[in-house]
């Protein structure tokens, strides 16, 4: 599918389709066989929240995804890279470990906050310490590169800090806490506070799309066209981590969508970040209620991790874009 | 009207392109890494101009430009365009002013030949029609044309080039900043770019390069800036200048010549700042540059 012959809003239109379609898919799908929706209890008490905290989740991890590829101007960027997501996951296994279960959220999300904070504080410190050579602009420098050593970093401590609480934890918590590792939907407490998330990172973000294209192609020459580039570079660091940190609290940690859902739709011809960005959101919504309705009922009633469902199905799809991609 | 309310009034006082630009350069000191480049540049550039950066590698000339495009705070000394520090511009207003065309480029995602030009708009770019009439006539002054749907991650380093200056001058600023704008291009290119250069100053603008060919460096210029650079010329006391004593003083430490392109590239003074022999020569009737080989330095 060549998304590039069609204009942005057309193509922003068969995504929402898509979406929309994976939405109806994952209500229609569950342990309970498929199709079920005469029991108006598991529609909408068990499926409906569960696919909505899935869509969410899925929607948030695309866009950090795509606001850090084009931050440190690396196709390789990835939530999961700028350490985000390892302070969420420590947060939340102290949480499993010292406190009552139903709360992890609130473990996930003050881990996230934390490594978040970390990273803006050193970014901060990076930044200024550059020249500020031009009024109205900011310090200017190539900045992206450091972020995102600075986040590669905290994640190596947070891993630690992981494999730290892995080894602490009792024989009976163990289990709960390895499968919150893998990312799973199945015991989502609430959606709403991921989509509240995703209505403010796409706030914060998507009205500066045109500037953040510019500063993707180089941070000085954006300057020169009058960005301010210091401040641009700090809301969308941001809006990614208040993303990240939203998306591993709400579902654990699901690699892979930050990763792979941008650069796919890049490779399928999606340019700029007036579109990519919500376009992100709703390829990266669509995939995780997917993978998420087949990690249900492939083998119902056993209940596989959807992080395994999103390896499964993303890492072949994306080399073959890969490989296409290559060879054109 | 802009939003920013210290900027805009300023704004209203001095449109580009309503004014005459003019570029003061005041005492200028460079340093890079910690390394002193260039002190004490004083030059005035005035709308109509093409100004050369001339010197061998490591003496500023990147570093110049960047600063001149407000990119760097100099060691020492003032930038004034328009009479105003360039530090006071606000970012927004400058853009509309000048335009700066790094050295190189890195494309980490794909971008069309006519994306990268459509998306240099600023707050006093002209939108709409007037756009799509300029990105025509640049594609067209650059030989792109035929580029222009391919990806810029996919041209060659020439066609590259090609894409940055004519990013630049969609930027439609009377000051025009390039960072080797030549490096790459072939004969006929080269030739585009000297054109394309020409026209700019023609319509009022002030052009200022950086260069290594001496050749296309007179034929494009009216004026030149030379600098030794903190190194100094390599091997620099077995160079015998052709044209006599006129070294005057090279071989001291980040000399600077600024001026019209008569004064500035004499052999002599070429010779000394580059370490090679310089001699001039003509051919149908144009002045050309002829460099020799170097000689080895005297034990």
């Amino acid at each position: 599918m060549r998304l590039a012959a069609a204009r942005p809003a057309t193509a922003l239109a068969l995504l929402a389709g898509a979406a929309a379609a994976a939405l109806a898919l994952g209500l229609a799908a569950g342990s309970a066989g498929f199709g079920g929706l005469s029991d108006a209890t598991i529609l909408w008490q068990v499926r409906a929240p569960r696919v909505a905290a899935g869509f969410a989740t899925g929607a948030l991890l695309a866009l950090a995804g795509a606001l850090l590829q084009g931050l440190t101007r690396n196709p390789l960027s990835d939530p999961h890279v700028i350490g985000v997501s390892g302070g969420a996951s420590v947060g939340a296994l102290a949480w499993l470990l010292f406190a009552p279960e139903d709360g992890v959220a609130i473990g996930a999300m003050l881990g996230a906050a934390g490594a978040a904070s970390l990273l803006l504080a050193l970014a901060w410190r990076v930044t200024a310490r550059a020249q500020q050579p031009l009024a109205g602009a900011g310090p200017v420098g190539e900045a992206g590169a450091t972020v995102l050593l600075l986040g590669v970093m905290i994640g190596a401590g947070c891993a630690a800090g992981v494999s730290l609480l892995l080894a602490l934890a009792p024989e009976g918590r163990l289990r709960g806490m390895v499968f919150w590792l893998l990312g799973d939907l199945n015991g989502v407490a609430a959606w709403w506070p991921a989509a509240l998330a995703l209505v403010a990172a796409l706030a914060l973000a998507w009205p500066r799309a045109r500037e953040l294209d510019l500063m993707a192609r180089g941070e000085a020459w954006a300057a020169t066209l009058g960005v301010p580039v210091a401040r641009r570079r700090r809301e969308a660091l941001l809006a990614a981590s208040i993303a990240t940190g939203a998306a591993v609290a709400t579902a654990g940690a699901i690699g892979f969508v930050g990763l792979v859902v941008p650069h796919a739709l890049r490779l399928a011809g999606v340019r700029g970040a007036a579109a990519l960005l919500p376009a992100s959101a709703l390829a990266g919504g669509a995939f995780v209620v997917l993978a998420d309705a087949i990690a249900r009922s492939a083998f119902a009633p056993l209940q596989l991790p959807v992080g395994v469902l999103s390896a499964a199905i993303g890492v072949p799809v994306f080399v073959a874009l890969l490989l296409r991609g290559s060879r054109r | 009207m802009r939003r920013d309310a210290p900027g805009a009034l300023e704004a209203r006082a001095a449109r580009p392109w309503h004014a005459a630009v003019r570029l003061e350069i005041d005492g200028l000191a460079l340093a890079a890494g910690g390394r002193p480049l260039l002190d004490g540049l004083s030059a005035t550039l005035a709308a109509g101009e093409r100004w050369v950066v001339l010197g061998p590698n490591g003496a500023g000339k990147s570093t110049l430009i960047a600063a001149l495009a407000g990119l760097l705070r100099p060691a020492a000394g003032t930038l004034r365009l328009q009479s105003r520090p360039l530090a006071d511009w606000p970012a927004a207003t400058l853009a509309g002013w000048r335009a700066w065309c790094p050295a190189s480029w890195s494309d980490p995602f794909p971008l069309r030949v006519d994306e990268a030009l459509r998306s240099v708009a600023h707050a006093h770019a002209p939108g709409g029609d007037a756009a799509g009439t300029r990105l025509a006539a640049l594609l067209r002054a650059l030989d792109l044309e035929a580029l222009a749907d391919h990806d810029v991650g996919r041209l060659s380093s020439g066609e590259r080039q090609r894409v940055a200056i004519a990013a630049a001058l969609m930027q439609d600023t009377p000051l025009l900043l390039l960072d080797e704008p030549s490096s790459h291009l072939d004969y006929a290119h080269r030739q585009m770019l000297a054109a394309a250069l020409e026209a700019h100053a023609a319509r009022g603008g002030l052009v200022v390069a950086s260069l290594h060919e001496l050749d296309l460096a007179w034929s494009l210029a009216t004026h030149a800036l030379l600098l030794q650079g903190p190194a100094g010329p390599p091997g620099r006391r077995a160079i015998a200048p052709f044209g006599g004593a006129d070294g005057d003083g090279a071989d001291a430490e980040m000399r600077v010549w600024a001026g019209p392109r008569e004064a500035v590239m004499t052999p002599a003074r070429l010779s000394r700042v580059y370490g090679v022999p310089v001699a001039e020569v003509e051919v149908c009737g144009e002045r050309r540059f002829w460099v020799g080989p170097r000689r080895p330095e005297p034990a």
